[in-house]
């Protein structure tokens, strides 16, 4: 190339630059107008100095069609022997299993075991999606199968990527393009199918802050960066030559380059990955003796314009590498998605899937073909030819491209009709499939608005962006009937989004090992949709192998992944019978990332369960919930007991009783299945109750005084104390320590009195006279009354540690009703109702069997109901009076006698009102003598009758 | 012409720059279209330098390039077009812009309403010259879009949703068929359609479910929806070309600062906010809070400091214009604005001070006033 190769354009470029300066002649006007002519001849700079050197520069855009066939010729006409690409060095390893991936997949990078970064930052994962229509994926295809071709990685490593990292870890995010989020639903699960690992990217050529988008945008009168690269960049290369697609894109590199915020962190980590690559390629140059001139070094174009001093092979500016952090690393594929590309690089919704559509549209038109991996899922064989020899043709020099680039309009293709057509037959197709009411009049509607708004947006046919609009524009109407609204629908029509799949073979070992694993149940597991799996497990025992399976993926994947539908698992029970939704291959990801912790989804369940009883915040419930599920999901055994001594080292080490509801639940259930399953006792279950025992005695009468404590808390601490007493007291404990800790114990609040109190009775100490003794002083007493809610709130707690305290309870709550005054019960009852609802529900049963004991079951015995506690035993009545007094009436049963006695009230008023102030009398033994009212009613029963009828009827 | 008008119709107004662009618009034109339809999309989006025009033409409709062109296609096209969006999303607007660069006539609007009858849409009768002539097309009294197709210009029906469907469906034949028959005369009684002729029809989203659209005439009408301006930025420049025109039609001089500017956009931002993240009606104002109830309130404040203050715009009168105009239900609203005041605006008057703290003084005093 002769040096003035571009003179032409630098001197047209500097002639604009002063042409465009200010005319004013002040000192800032000559600095805009040195600035813009410096700009403008730096970038023709740029591309000369990018094109002279020795080793050849492969500048390339992220998921650039055009890149990806520029990239199919080059490669057919050089056949470079080493490939050097802009991509994690460490990620190597992972090319050779795209092969048995459909594309899109991510190569990731994960790390949990951090060492050198600080604590909290993990876990580390880093994600680069590789498409088909994409340059990097042509280049790995031809170097990974084409023999003697090596294929070196040069960018830095994933450790790096962290290590450059500023402390924010999220790159700032792009601003989202505009329109197609209605169905961010939908598509929300694809999108986020690289859940929050740092993505990267070959070739990320976008301008570098937001004003200078705008500006683009805005000027090329396009609505986001996808649109405008399309009909700017992408259009005009398609067909270009190699020289001029080289020129074009290392000085778009440059453009965006030189217009960049300066002092950006940015800017800084990308001039350190320069410093890197150059120096890996010329260390490898070096180590390799490979010639220059049958290298090629594919990279993004903004580095192809890059001014660090360490760029090019001619340079010998020393860079030193840091070290890696000792963290270590885990690789691995996971599927990715056009949508999950497209949100992850903030580009326009449905751009990678157009990109794909225009790349093989393009395939077919330029009669090109592409470099594919032997064995490529997803793909059609094809039978392979053998390259042909590379071009001889010594390198011409270079031409000047960019002159005529510059100054012409793009050539664009002419309307391609047929293509539109189609289009728009297939869009009214769709759309009526999903319910719009669109016609034939629709599809010449949207056709004939395709081509108008072309020619009003300057463009000789409609790109698929006019299509897109000019669909919603005719046939969007004001609601959308179905899922899916017209501008996703012409997405899908336009290639949809593609979802990738891992391959088998490329898995890490615990997905394969879970793929073996549920092969019995006949399952496609690759399929996205939801497949439905019965396990009938008295005619099929081998299947409970794979239902262990699946209960441990339920416990470890997220909660859609797998789903009983009918079948349970809980403590002792195991289902005979087992159905289930999986959504394996739609959560591929997860079962991968699985793969990073461990081998197999048992040692990553022990690992998870361990790890969660020795982390800093376990409490002795977390370590009894995992005691749980180790039993549940591992058998028990050993792993059980450990996790159980966890248990009781935490339990003696609590200070507070948060937790004691859920240690009595816990702990009760484990008793109940060890003495259901075993022989005896695990020892550290043994070791839990006597500690507990003794802890809780401990705590209590603090936990009796102190506000913070809840009563459900001192609830539970007693139904513990209670509850486990027997056993207790069998391991060696002393009964003393209890009854002390109780005696200790002077609570304040009135719920935790009503607790003591049923503690006492427990204890013996209360009669359950005295205890009813004191519960109606407590109604009686004016002064009290407004707080009796609450003794009874405690009351009702007490039936944990006191289940016989039930029929007490139930009068307790029937005076309360009877009595309360409403301003007091009406406040009260939601109270009670949430309070039983949400902290004892398994005490209303017992609760409400306690009532239907008590109380009448139908209607007409409720009239003759005297309820237990207001009749008076025998004794009782014997006590108070000596038998009937003088003046009772005798005889004086019959229904009248029991009507008036039984509805007092009318009778007391009509006493007051005529001041008869005699009192009630007993009524003597039915068999006396009937007296006269008897004998009055004797001789006219109709009246008695009738009242009689009514009472009852 | 302008000065005799309280508010000249859009193709009045730019009258001289309409004629400019007619004289150098060289581009096809559809029917028969005054301009060109990037001629129609300069008009109403405005010019930038690279156009490379000789003048400036101002831009006059903020909002997504993409609905312009869109509604400009449409009625290059063989249906009507309907503007759909929330009150003061400026869809009206938009329809006379539109209407006046492509016939230079805005003013055949019917104006739908509970008592629009189809009269209005097709033809009504003098009665005293039928009585005293019989019935004949001198007699007869055409419609504003009936004028319309027999000009072959652009018809405009606003607030569409608001007719009944009977009215509604009197437009399906002028749509498809593109004439309208008049049955009681003998001849002559066929009005056929220009070329040229399209309706603008604009619908009230809030309104959906009123009188809904037959399928029929929704497949008639191309819907583009114009959503509610959220970029703070054209939000700014709306509210800041709206007032512009108003002071200028009411010959008031008065500067407004732009950090006044700010303060109300923040604020009605504030409240969106508020209102986005409501749980029930109560708890949202009664306002849509759209562009042009900012607009509305800055100019209640204008007009207030203009007359009974200094002449100068205050923080103090924009809090008062705005929780007037906001406050429309008691105790609901007030609440509202009460909460926002002490929940918001206060920790920002302490934080920032200036403008403010006055604009936190004059909304308490303002809320005093009406509780």
């Amino acid at each position: 190339m002769t040096p003035d190769t571009f003179g032409a354009l630098r001197g047209q470029l500097l002639d604009a630059a002063r042409a465009f300066a200010p005319t004013t002649g002040t000192d800032e006007a000559a600095d805009a107008s040195d600035a813009l002519a410096r700009i403008l001849s730096g970038m023709v700079d740029d591309v000369d100095r990018a094109l002279a050197e020795e080793l050849e520069i492969f500048p390339v855009c992220h998921h650039s069609p055009a890149s990806a066939l520029a990239m199919v010729r080059r490669l057919r006409e050089k056949q470079p022997k080493v490939v050097y690409l802009e991509l994690c060095e460490d990620l190597r390893p992972l090319l050779d299993e795209l092969r048995n991936c459909r594309l899109p997949v991510a190569l990731q990078a994960f790390a949990s075991d951090l060492d050198g970064f600080p604590p909290g930052a993990g876990p580390l994962s880093v994600v680069a999606p590789i498409t088909e229509a994409s340059a990097e994926y042509q280049a790995i295809a031809y170097a990974l199968d084409t023999p003697g071709v090596e294929l070196v990685l040069v960018d830095r490593s994933t450790d790096h990527v962290f290590q450059w990292l500023p402390d924010e870890p999220a790159e700032p995010a792009r601003p989202a393009p505009s329109g197609g989020d209605e169905d961010a639903a939908e598509r929300g699960e694809e999108a986020a199918l690289h859940g929050d690992a740092v993505g990267i990217e070959i070739g990320d050529l976008r301008p570098r802050f937001a004003e200078l988008e705008a500006h683009l945008l805005h000027h090329g009168k396009v609505r986001h960066w996808s649109e405008w690269w399309d009909q700017y960049v992408e259009q005009p290369l398609t067909g270009a030559d190699y020289d001029t697609y080289r020129q074009v894109m290392v000085l778009i590199g440059s453009l965006f380059r030189r217009l960049r915020p300066s002092e950006d962190e940015r800017t800084s980590r990308d001039e350190e990955r320069e410093r890197y690559m150059w120096t890996r390629m010329r260390e490898h140059l070096a180590a390799s003796g490979a010639d220059p001139a049958d290298c090629l070094y594919v990279c993004g174009a903004y580095h192809a314009a890059s001014r660090v001093e360490q760029f090019g092979l001619a340079s010998d500016a020393p860079y030193e590498i840091g070290p890696r952090t000792g963290t270590r690393w885990l690789y691995g594929l996971i599927p990715s998605s056009h949508s999950a590309i497209e949100a992850q690089f903030g580009l326009a919704p449905g751009s990678v899937s157009i990109a794909a559509a225009t790349w093989s549209k393009a395939v077919t038109r330029f009669r090109d073909t592409p470099f594919r991996l032997d064995g490529q899922k997803g793909a059609a064989k094809r039978a392979k030819r053998a390259l042909p020899p590379p071009a001889t043709s010594a390198a011409a020099p270079v031409a000047d491209r960019l002159s005529g680039f510059l100054s012409s309009p793009p050539a664009l293709d002419g309307l391609d009709e047929a293509e539109l057509l189609a289009w728009c037959v297939d869009i009214v197709r769709l759309a009526r499939r999903n319910g719009y009411l669109a016609s034939t009049a629709d599809a010449i509607a949207v056709f004939e608005t395709s081509v108008l708004l072309a020619g009003m947006r300057n463009r000789a046919r409609p790109t698929p962006y006019d299509f897109q609009d000019a669909a919603v524009t005719c046939i969007e109407k004001d609601v959308v009937p179905g899922r899916r609204d017209v501008r996703r629908l012409c997405e899908i029509l336009l290639g949809g989004d593609r979802i990738g799949q891992v391959g088998y073979e490329a898995l890490p070992p615990l997905a394969r090992d879970v793929y073996d694993r549920l092969e019995p149940l006949g399952v496609d597991l690759e399929k996205r949709t939801l497949q439905r799996a019965l396990l009938d497990l008295t005619t099929k025992p081998e299947l409970a192998r794979c239902s262990d399976l699946l209960w441990i993926l339920r416990r470890l994947l997220p909660e859609d992944a797998v789903r009983p539908v009918m079948g349970e698992r809980r403590l002792g029970e195991r289902s005979v019978q087992e159905s289930w939704d999986l959504a394996i291959g739609r959560h591929q990801r997860s079962i991968i990332e699985l793969g990073y912790e461990g081998v197999t989804v048992e040692q990553v369940l022990e690992q998870r369960l361990r790890r969660t009883a020795w982390d800093a915040k376990a409490t002795a419930a977390v370590a009894l919930g995992a005691v749980e599920d180790a039993i549940l999901y591992l058998g028990g055994g050993r792993i059980a007991d450990e996790l159980g001594a966890r248990a009781v080292e935490l339990l003696s080490a609590e200070r507070t009783v948060d937790d004691a509801p859920d240690v009595l639940r816990r702990i009760r259930r484990l008793l109940a299945y060890y003495r259901a399953a075993q022989p005896a006792l695990p020892e550290w279950c043994e070791a839990f109750v006597t500690t507990g025992y003794a802890h809780y005695c401990t705590l209590l009468p603090t936990a009796f005084v102190d506000e913070e404590t809840g009563v459900r808390q001192v609830a539970a601490m007693l139904g513990f104390l209670f509850s486990m007493e027997s056993l207790a007291l069998s391991l060696g404990c002393d009964r003393a320590q209890l009854e002390i800790a109780v005696l200790q114990s002077h609570p304040e609040a009135p719920a935790k009195v009503a607790l003591l109190w049923a503690a006492r009775s427990q204890l013996g100490v209360l009669t359950m006279a005295e205890l009813r003794e004191r519960c109606d002083a407590l109604l009686a007493n004016p002064l009290v009354v407004p707080s009796f809610p609450m003794y009874l709130s405690g009351f009702v707690q007490a039936l944990e540690p006191a289940p016989a305290l039930a029929p007490f309870v139930v009068e307790l709550m029937s005076k309360a009703f009877a009595r309360l005054p409403d301003a007091v019960l009406l406040p009260w009852l939601p109270k009670l109702i949430t309070t039983l609802r949400d902290q004892a529900g398994e005490l209303v049963p017992v609760l409400v069997r306690e009532a239907g004991r008590t109380f009448p079951a139908a209607l007409p015995s409720l009239d003759a109901f005297v309820p237990p506690w207001s009749a008076r035993p025998a004794g009782a009545a014997a006590k108070a009076g000596p038998g009937p007094r003088p003046g009772a009436v005798r005889g004086g049963g019959g229904p009248a006698a029991e009507l008036l006695s039984g509805h007092r009230a009318a009778c007391d008023a009509v006493a007051a009102l005529l001041g008869c102030d005699g009192g009630w009398q007993e009524i003597a033994d039915a068999g006396g003598d009937p007296g006269e009212a008897a004998a009055l009613l004797a001789r006219h029963p109709g009246t008695a009758d009738a009242v009689a009828a009514l009472l009852h009827g | 012409m302008t000065d005799d008008m309280l508010r000249a119709p859009a193709e009045v107004k730019y009258a001289e720059e309409l004629d400019w662009l007619e004289s150098i618009d060289d581009g096809p034109k559809p029917f028969s279209w005054r301009l060109s339809p990037r001629m129609v999309r300069l008009f109403v989006l405005g010019s930038e330098r690279s156009d490379g025009l000789d003048r400036e033409i101002s831009q006059k409709w903020f909002g997504d390039r993409s609905f312009v062109e869109r509604s400009i296609v449409t009625l290059a096209s063989d249906r009507g077009l309907l503007l759909i969006g929330d009150p003061g999303t400026g869809k009206s607007w938009l329809a006379e812009l539109l209407s006046a660069a492509i016939c230079r006539n805005s003013t055949l609007v019917v104006q739908g309403t509970a008592g629009t009858t189809e009269d209005h849409i097709k033809y009504s009768w003098n009665v005293s010259m039928v009585i005293a002539k019989g019935q004949s097309r001198e007699s007869m009294i055409p419609s504003p879009i009936m004028t319309a197709m027999e000009r072959g210009v652009i018809g405009r029906f606003e607030e569409l949703t608001r007719s009944t469907s009977d009215v509604q469906d009197a437009l399906i034949s002028i749509l498809s068929e593109k004439y309208v028959s008049i049955p009681e005369l003998d001849d002559d009684n066929i009005v056929f359609a220009k070329p040229g002729f399209s309706i603008i029809a604009t619908a009230n989203s809030r309104d959906r479910g009123v009188n809904d659209l037959s399928s029929a005439l929704k497949r008639r009408f191309n819907f583009v929806r114009i959503p509610v301006v959220t970029s703070k930025r054209s939000e700014a420049e709306i509210v800041r070309f709206r007032t512009t025109e108003l002071l200028r039609r009411h010959r008031i001089d008065l500067d407004l600062p732009p950090t006044l500017l700010d303060i109300l956009l923040q604020s009605f931002a504030d409240l969106r906010a508020a209102a986005a993240s409501a749980t029930s009606d109560d708890e949202k104002l009664e306002s849509a809070l759209s562009t042009a109830e900012q607009i509305g309130v800055l100019e209640d404040a204008i007009l207030h400091s203009q007359f009974f203050g200094d002449r100068t715009l205050r923080a103090e009168t924009l809090a008062g214009s705005l929780v007037g105009s906001l406050a429309r239900r008691s105790p609901e609203d007030l609440a509202i604005l009460n909460k926002y005041w002490h929940g918001v605006v206060e920790p920002r008057g302490k934080k920032d001070g200036g403008e403010w703290q006055e604009f936190l003084e004059g909304g308490r005093k303002a809320i005093a006033t009406l509780s």
